[in-house]
C-alpha cells in the first residue's frame, strides 16, 4: 500500500522508551551530564512604521565563548523574522534530520539520552525554526498570499506545546502584515504573549529596564534603532552569558533591512606593533612542490585529423 | 481486442504487453485542453487554454499554471483535480530538497521525483494513474529546461512541445517554426499562434494562460493585461 495515500501525521514529540534504562544507569552511580545554558539578549519592538527586532551575537558553552559573531535573527518569512534564546545558531553544526520522527530512532541508537537531548536541544531549536519556515513557504504557495505573523505564532507554539518544554526555545516574533507590525513571545513550554516591546534571554532584565524607562509608542525608525541598539548594549554589558556585536532587524510593510553588525561595541582594541614571535620551530630540510594537476595547454586550429 | 479482459486492473499487464489503464489515462489527457511550452535560448514559456464551462464562472478564480519553486512552473493537460494533488506533492518535495541540501532544487531533481509518485500510482492496488501530463518549465544552473512528465511516470526533455486536444497540429506547427536562437519574446509569440490554431472562438488574455521564466530565474504568470499586449503584437 501507498504510504501517501493514507497521510498519517508523524508521531510528534520525543520517546521516553529509554528513561527507566537511564534511571538505572544512574542509581548505578553514573554520572549525568548537566544541562547548559547559553546566554543572550534578544529584543523586539514595534515603532510607528513596523517592527524592529535585536539581538547579541554571543554564543556560550558554558564559560568559553563558542561563536562570537552568531546569527540570532532567523527568517522564517519575506516579512517576519524571529530571535532565538538558547540557540547556538551556528549553521556548521546541523547535521540535518529535519524530520522529528527521526528523533526517536536517534534516541535508540545514542547510549546518552542526555547527551543526545543536550546536543539536540541546539540544533532542535535551529531546525524547529527551519522547519516552520518550510511549512510558512508552502502556505505561501496553496494560499497565494503573504504570511501571516499569527500563523507563523500558531505553529511554533504548537510545536513547543507537543515538546513539553524539552525544546528550549525563548523566542521573539515579529513582523508586518496585511493587518498591521506584530510582536509577540513564546516561551519554551507553549505559551505566548503579545506586546509593543519584549526581551527574552540571561540579558532580559538588563534590556527591559531600558525598554521600561525609555520606550514610547510612535517611535522613528531611528529612534527605535537607537533604542534597541542600547537595549542590547545593556545586556551585552551586563550579562556574562551576552556580549560581542548588536544584530538589527527593521521590518516595515513589504521592506525589511536586516543589518547585521549594526554596532561593534567590543572591537579588539589592543594588537601588539612588535608582533609574535614563537621559537622552537620545526627546522625546514627539505621542499618539494607537487601540483596535483598538470596545466595542459590545448592548442587549436593545428592541423587536425583528415577526414 | 483480448486486451479487454485486462483492462480492470491496473497492475495486470495484458498480452500484448501493456498496462491498459495507463493508456486510458493517456486517452483522458488527450481529450483535455490543449497545452504546451516552448525552450528558448534565454528562457521557457509554457502556455494553456482556459476554457471555462460557463460564462458564469469566475475566471480568476481558475489558475491553472502553478507555480511549484521561485524557478519552477508547471501546467497540465487533462483531470484537474489530480494535478492540484501532484503540484501540491511537488512543492513539498522541492520544499524537502531545500532543506537538506540548502541549494534549490534542479529541475531534473524535481521532475524526477514527480515522475516517480506517478509511476507509483501504476503499481499499486485500490489506485489508479493521474489523469495529468505536465508540462515543467524550470531555470536553474544548466539553463533553461522542460520536461515532459506522463501518466506511466515517464519523463522526457523538449525543446518545444503540446498534449491535449489537438496536440497532432500543434506538435506539427511547433516543428516548423522551432528554431534553436529563439529569444523568449519569440517563443511567446509562437505559443500564442500555436494556441490560435486550434482555438474556438475569439481568443482574449481571458481564456489562455501563459507563464514564462527568463534569465533572471523567476518564474511567474502573465496578467491578462500581459496577454493582451502580446495578442496585439502578434495581430
Amino acid at each position: 500500500m501507498i504510504r501517501e495515500a493514507m497521510e498519517m501525521p508523524p508521531k510528534g514529540g520525543f520517546s521516553f522508551d529509554l528513561c527507566k534504562r537511564n534511571d538505572m544507569l544512574v542509581k548505578k552511580g553514573l554520572k549525568e551530564p548537566s544541562f547548559l545554558k547559553t546566554g543572550t539578549t534578544i529584543v523586539g519592538l514595534i515603532f510607528k512604521d513596523g517592527v524592529i527586532l535585536g539581538a547579541d551575537t554571543r554564543a556560550t558553552e558554558g564559560p568559553i565563548v563558542a561563536d562570537k559573531n552568531c546569527e540570532k535573527i532567523h527568517y522564517m518569512a519575506p516579512n517576519i523574522y524571529c530571535c532565538g534564546a538558547g540557540t547556538a545558531a551556528d549553521t556548521e553544526a546541523v547535521t540535518g534530520t529535519h524530520n522529528f520522527c527521526s528523533l526517536s530512532r536517534c534516541n535508540q541508537h545514542v547510549p546518552f539520552y542526555f547527551i543526545c537531548l543536550f546536543s539536540a536541544n541546539f540544533i532542535l531549536q535551529w531546525l524547529f525554526l527551519d522547519m516552520v519556515s518550510s511549512q510558512l513557504k508552502l502556505h505561501r504557495y496553496h494560499t497565494g498570499r503573504e504570511s501571516r505573523v499569527v500563523t507563523a505564532l500558531s505553529l511554533l507554539k504548537s510545536h513547543l506545546f507537543s515538546y513539553q518544554g524539552y525544546v528550549s526555545a525563548a523566542l521573539v516574533l515579529g513582523g508586518v502584515d496585511v493587518t498591521g507590525p506584530h510582536l509577540h513571545t513564546i516561551y519554551p513550554h507553549g505559551s505566548t504573549d503579545t506586546l509593543p516591546f519584549a526581551t527574552m534571554g540571561s540579558g532580559s532584565l538588563a534590556a527591559m529596564a531600558v525598554f521600561e524607562s525609555k520606550y514610547r509608542e510612535g517611535l522613528t525608525r531611528d529612534e527605535g534603532v537607537k533604542l534597541v541598539s542600547e537595549a542590547i548594549c545593556s545586556g551585552i554589558f551586563n550579562d556574562l552569558g551576552s556580549g560581542s556585536n548588536v544584530d538589527i532587524c527593521v521590518i516595515t510593510q513589504g521592506e525589511k533591512e536586516y543589518l547585521r553588525n549594526h554596532m561593534l561595541p567590543n572591537p579588539r582594541t589592543y594588537i601588539s606593533e612588535k608582533g609574535y614571535s614563537f621559537s622552537k620551530k620545526t627546522e625546514v630540510l627539505r621542499t618539494k612542490i607537487t601540483p596535483l594537476r598538470e596545466m595542459v595547454e590545448v592548442i587549436e586550429g593545428g592541423d587536425a585529423m583528415e577526414e | 481486442m483480448g486486451d479487454s479482459q485486462y483492462s480492470f486492473s491496473l497492475t495486470t499487464f495484458s498480452p500484448s504487453g501493456k498496462l491498459v489503464q495507463i493508456e486510458h489515462a493517456l486517452t483522458a489527457v488527450g481529450s483535455g485542453q490543449t497545452s504546451l511550452g516552448i525552450k528558448a535560448a534565454n528562457g521557457v514559456v509554457i502556455a494553456t487554454e482556459k476554457k471555462l464551462p460557463s460564462i458564469l464562472v469566475d475566471e480568476t478564480s481558475v489558475q491553472k499554471i502553478q507555480i511549484l519553486t521561485p524557478n519552477i512552473g508547471v501546467v497540465y493537460s487533462g483531470m484537474g483535480p489530480d494535478s492540484r494533488v501532484l503540484v501540491r506533492k511537488s512543492r513539498k518535495q522541492a520544499e524537502q530538497y531545500h532543506r537538506l541540501y540548502k541549494e534549490p532544487i534542479p529541475v531534473t531533481q524535481l521532475v524526477r521525483e514527480t515522475a516517480a509518485v506517478m509511476q507509483e500510482f501504476t503499481q499499486s492496488g485500490g489506485v489508479r494513474p493521474f489523469g495529468v501530463s505536465l508540462l515543467v518549465a524550470g531555470f536553474d544552473d544548466k539553463g533553461p529546461q522542460l520536461y515532459q512528465v506522463d501518466p506511466s511516470g515517464s519523463y522526457f526533455s523538449w525543446k518545444a512541445s503540446a498534449m491535449g486536444k489537438n496536440v497532432s497540429n500543434a506538435k506539427t506547427f511547433l516543428e516548423k517554426r522551432y528554431t534553436d536562437d529563439m529569444e523568449l519574446d519569440d517563443a511567446v509569440h509562437t505559443a500564442i499562434l500555436t494556441l490560435k490554431e486550434g482555438f474556438e472562438g475569439q481568443i482574449s488574455g481571458k481564456n489562455i494562460e501563459i507563464g514564462i521564466i527568463g534569465s533572471d530565474k523567476v518564474f511567474r504568470v502573465l496578467t491578462p493585461a500581459e496577454i493582451d499586449d502580446y495578442l496585439q503584437e502578434v495581430e
